[in-house]
């Protein structure tokens, strides 16, 4: 036995096994490499490894983790909470909160979902993961007869900045070192590529229960590289059972059903699906109701959700500059991979029967199992790299509210970008910088992440200051930003915290929309500066008008001005073509003015020459 | 310049100390040229670089210092994230000409800077017909005379990176340098401005995939 309690302490090496995490929307596990063998650990008396993903919150207090809880969920529908991976990093008014679902939310500070339960405060999703990561730190204390404090803890590859944030910091309130945040397909293609030893191209389906990846990666020479990654964060199994679930309502014409009676359709929803992966058949029964279920039934009211991740894969390979048939292999995880519909259509759409020979519901954990002796085990760390990418891209919002990318998605982490920005006017001592994430032109259409202000910028003409901003993405894949105003070393840095909320339905189909509204973009951006520059031209002519009126007569002056009146006009409108031409007659127009304009500068400035020479 | 760590002296600013190992920072000016181990090229031969880029990522990565000390796993990432961009913009022809053409003092791929280059007003014009014949073919909802544009354009954006590459190839052997510089400017200047067009020809063909 080791790690006992007389072992010395060293701060910089806990004592104790490490583990793989992961924390899964319906199901999660804990692994560790056990004579040099990725192996789950019992988390329950029969053995089991899976621990499902629910968390019930007693009057007196006490709370209660995995199948237990799930057993209460029937008696306390709005206490006992399942699914809150969902939530992670998310804000109280997200269209995830709008699902059918027996949750009840709870208002309080800062923009986070928080839950009403029994015995206590509201609690966040953080907390309530933070009490599956304990459960399962404590599994596996008893398993191992000593402290654990050191994990790898597995997210969706598709996860953004605010995900990741709120899932380090549930490590961190269950008591864990977080050695790494480690996206789950990255980490499925590790258990498979150990096992088999081998080389080439790999994609990872990975459809769990609340998110869905895909990942291409190439393994070269004990180098794991992520080539392009791609998801949705809201769209797994749990829309399959909520899909068969609004179709019993239906049925019965239920229109206002209450807690319980979602929770326990729900319930018999999942129990269904499942029995329908082996099954042609099945009844499904809910209060007395009973229902004969086929599988072609079911299968159709799926179907639009498996479609989805269609063109979610096709954009996967074409960042990767890849096809198809590029690819050594498929691999399939996650538990909603067992439904045979969903085999069918990754068999049709990457042109091959996936490999599936690692249990779907174990391979992620044994996958963070593995990296997390990688990390620690020093006899091991010639054997396997691990090289990921960061999966949405992140810039900075410019004029206008165009969102300038600095780092696109796909780049390799850690990773970094820096921008220099000066000041608009005259003694102006602080810039305001707001931070995005997303694949969209605008920044209306991208998640917003922070915004923080440069202040202290010594006063200086404008056009003087120069302040270099740069992001840096570590390798996992967390944001921190900072800045400095170059010439007197002014520094400020944060770290993006999800501090707002948002109304992102947008989050995950940031991506899917950049398909669907790159068209309309450009025009967007186009009309933006189109408006920034009428703008400057505006601006610039009546500065010149005021400065120099006897240089123009008064009908040239009443006609320039009626064309600038109609440049202002257009420019407050949407219509790009008209503003361009309109400033193109403009320019024509004010073009003999402007050369008397220039020429009286001329002058002045050769007098002035001459005057001095004298 | 020393090891930070156990003081013995270092040559050529190794990625880690020869002697003890550890990990040493980024040497202020690197260049991505010298995060890869090559001299600054127009040509880079790629399975070289796939190599390197392997070889040195399991020496530096953050990943083989998780339980290292703050300082040399600050180093890490530093190396780790000057090795990463170096990867990424010298595999690519184009990128690398314009990474060339910045160690040159010139940096055309930052937002601001290219509109700011002076084109002649032939070129402008050029762009300014293509943009508009795209616009027309785009409102027609028209996909395969936009692709054929899109193919002489690609075309005319490989001449003009042909051409930079040769001036930035007589810069790096030392001659005509200011005509020399120009001429690399002002070609990679038209690549920008290519290269913008086929991306918009790309998202149009997205949008009417959809």
């Amino acid at each position: 036995m080791s790690g006992g309690l007389l072992q010395i302490h060293d701060p910089l090496r806990p004592q104790g096994p490490v583990v793989g995490i992961d924390l899964g929307t319906t199901n999660s596990l804990v692994a560790s490499v056990l004579q040099g063998k990725p192996t789950c650990i019992p988390v329950d008396e029969a053995g089991g490894v899976l621990l499902p993903s629910v968390v019930h919150y007693a009057p007196d207090g006490s709370v209660a983790v995995g199948a237990r809880a799930r057993e209460l969920a029937q008696e306390h529908p709005t206490t006992t909470l399942a699914s809150v991976k969902r939530f992670m990093g998310k804000g109280r008014h997200d269209a995830e909160t709008r699902k059918l679902g027996a949750y009840r939310f709870a208002d309080g500070a800062g923009d986070v979902v928080r839950f009403e339960v029994a015995g206590g405060a509201p609690v966040t999703p953080i907390e309530v993961s933070a009490e599956i990561l304990r459960a399962l730190k404590r599994r596996a204390e008893a398993f191992f007869s000593a402290r654990v404090e050191q994990a790898v803890v597995t997210v969706p590859a598709y996860f953004d900045d605010a995900q990741r944030q709120a899932t380090r910091d549930a490590g961190r309130l269950a008591g864990l070192e977080v050695l790494r945040l480690l996206n789950e397909p990255t980490a499925a293609a590790l258990a498979y590529g150990l096992d088999k030893g081998s080389q080439g191209t790999f994609a990872v389906y990975d459809l769990g229960g609340g998110t869905f990846d895909v990942s291409i990666l190439q393994l070269v020479e004990g180098v794991f590289q992520v080539k392009s990654t791609g998801g949705d964060s809201a769209l797994g199994g749990d829309d399959f059972d909520r899909a068969i679930a609004e179709q019993m309502l239906a049925a019965r014409g239920l229109a206002a059903p209450t807690p319980a009676q979602v929770t326990a359709l729900l319930a018999a929803a999942r129990v269904a699906k499942e029995a329908l992966t082996t099954e042609e058949s099945t009844v499904l029964e809910v209060e007395g109701h009973r229902t004969e279920l086929a599988r072609a039934q079911v299968e159709q009211w799926i179907a639009p959700w498996i479609q989805k991740t269609g063109p979610v894969c096709r954009r996967a390979l074409k960042d990767a500059g890849l096809t198809a048939a590029d690819l050594d292999g498929v691999i399939l995880v996650g538990g909603a991979t067992r439904v045979p519909a969903v085999r069918r259509f990754v068999e049709q759409l990457f042109g091959r029967p996936p490999l599936g020979d690692i249990d779907p519901d174990q391979v992620v954990a044994l996958g963070a199992a593995v990296q997390a002796d990688l990390l620690t085990n020093a006899q091991r760390q010639d054997e396997v790299l691990l090289l990921d990418v960061i999966p949405l891209s992140l810039g900075l919002e410019t004029m206008g509210g165009v969102a300038e990318k600095l780092i696109q998605r796909n780049t390799t982490i850690p990773t970094a970008a820096s921008q220099v920005f000066t000041t608009f006017q005259d003694d102006q001592t602080g810039i305001d910088i707001h931070v995005v994430q997303g694949e969209r032109e605008l920044v209306a259409d991208c998640r917003s992440l922070a915004r923080f202000r440069l202040s202290g910028i010594p006063p200086m003409a404008a056009g003087m200051a120069r302040v270099e901003v740069r992001f840096e993405v570590n390798a996992d894949g967390l944001l921190s930003v900072s800045a400095r105003e170059l010439s007197t070393g002014v520094a400020q840095s944060i770290t993006v915290k999800p501090t707002h909320g948002l109304t992102d339905e947008q989050v995950e189909q940031m991506l899917l929309d950049s398909i669907e509204h790159a068209e309309e973009d450009i025009q967007a951006r186009q009309l933006v500066e189109q408006r920034v520059e009428a703008e400057r031209v505006l601006a610039d002519a009546t500065k010149q008008l005021k400065e120099n009126p006897d240089l123009i007569e008064a009908s040239e002056r009443s006609e320039l001005e009626a064309v600038m009146a109609e440049v202002r006009r257009l420019a407050s409108g949407n219509d790009a073509e008209a503003l361009r031409e309109t400033m193109r007659l403009l320019d024509e127009l004010a073009k003999p003015f402007l050369e008397r304009v220039m020429n009286r500068a001329m002058n002045r400035a050769l007098a002035g020459h001459s005057v001095e020479q004298v | 310049m020393e090891c930070w760590n156990c003081q013995s002296e270092l040559t050529a600013a190794p990625v880690v100390c020869p002697r003890c190992g550890k990990v040493q920072p980024v040497p202020p000016g690197a260049t991505l040229f010298d995060a890869l181990g090559l001299a600054p090229s127009v040509e880079v031969d790629l399975p070289a670089v796939e190599r390197t880029y392997r070889e040195r990522s399991l020496l530096v990565h953050p990943d083989r210092f998780a339980t290292a000390q703050a300082r040399e796993r600050r180093f890490a990432l530093e190396q780790t994230t000057l090795l990463n961009d170096a990867y990424r913009t010298l595999r690519d022809r184009a990128a690398r000409a314009f990474y060339l053409l910045k160690l040159h003092g010139q940096d055309l791929t930052r937002e601001d800077a290219g509109a700011q280059r002076a084109m002649p007003h032939a070129f402008l014009e050029e762009v300014m017909a293509l943009r508009e014949a795209l616009d027309a073919h785009r409102t027609a909802r028209a996909l395969e005379p936009a692709r054929a544009m899109s193919e002489d354009v690609g075309r005319r954006r490989t001449a003009a990176l042909e051409e930079a590459e040769r001036a930035l190839g007589e810069l790096l052997r030392g001659g005509g340098q200011a005509s020399a510089l120009d001429a690399a400017s002002q070609a990679l200047a038209r690549v920008r401005y290519f290269t913008r067009f086929l991306e918009e020809v790309e998202a149009m063909e997205e949008a009417l995939a959809e």
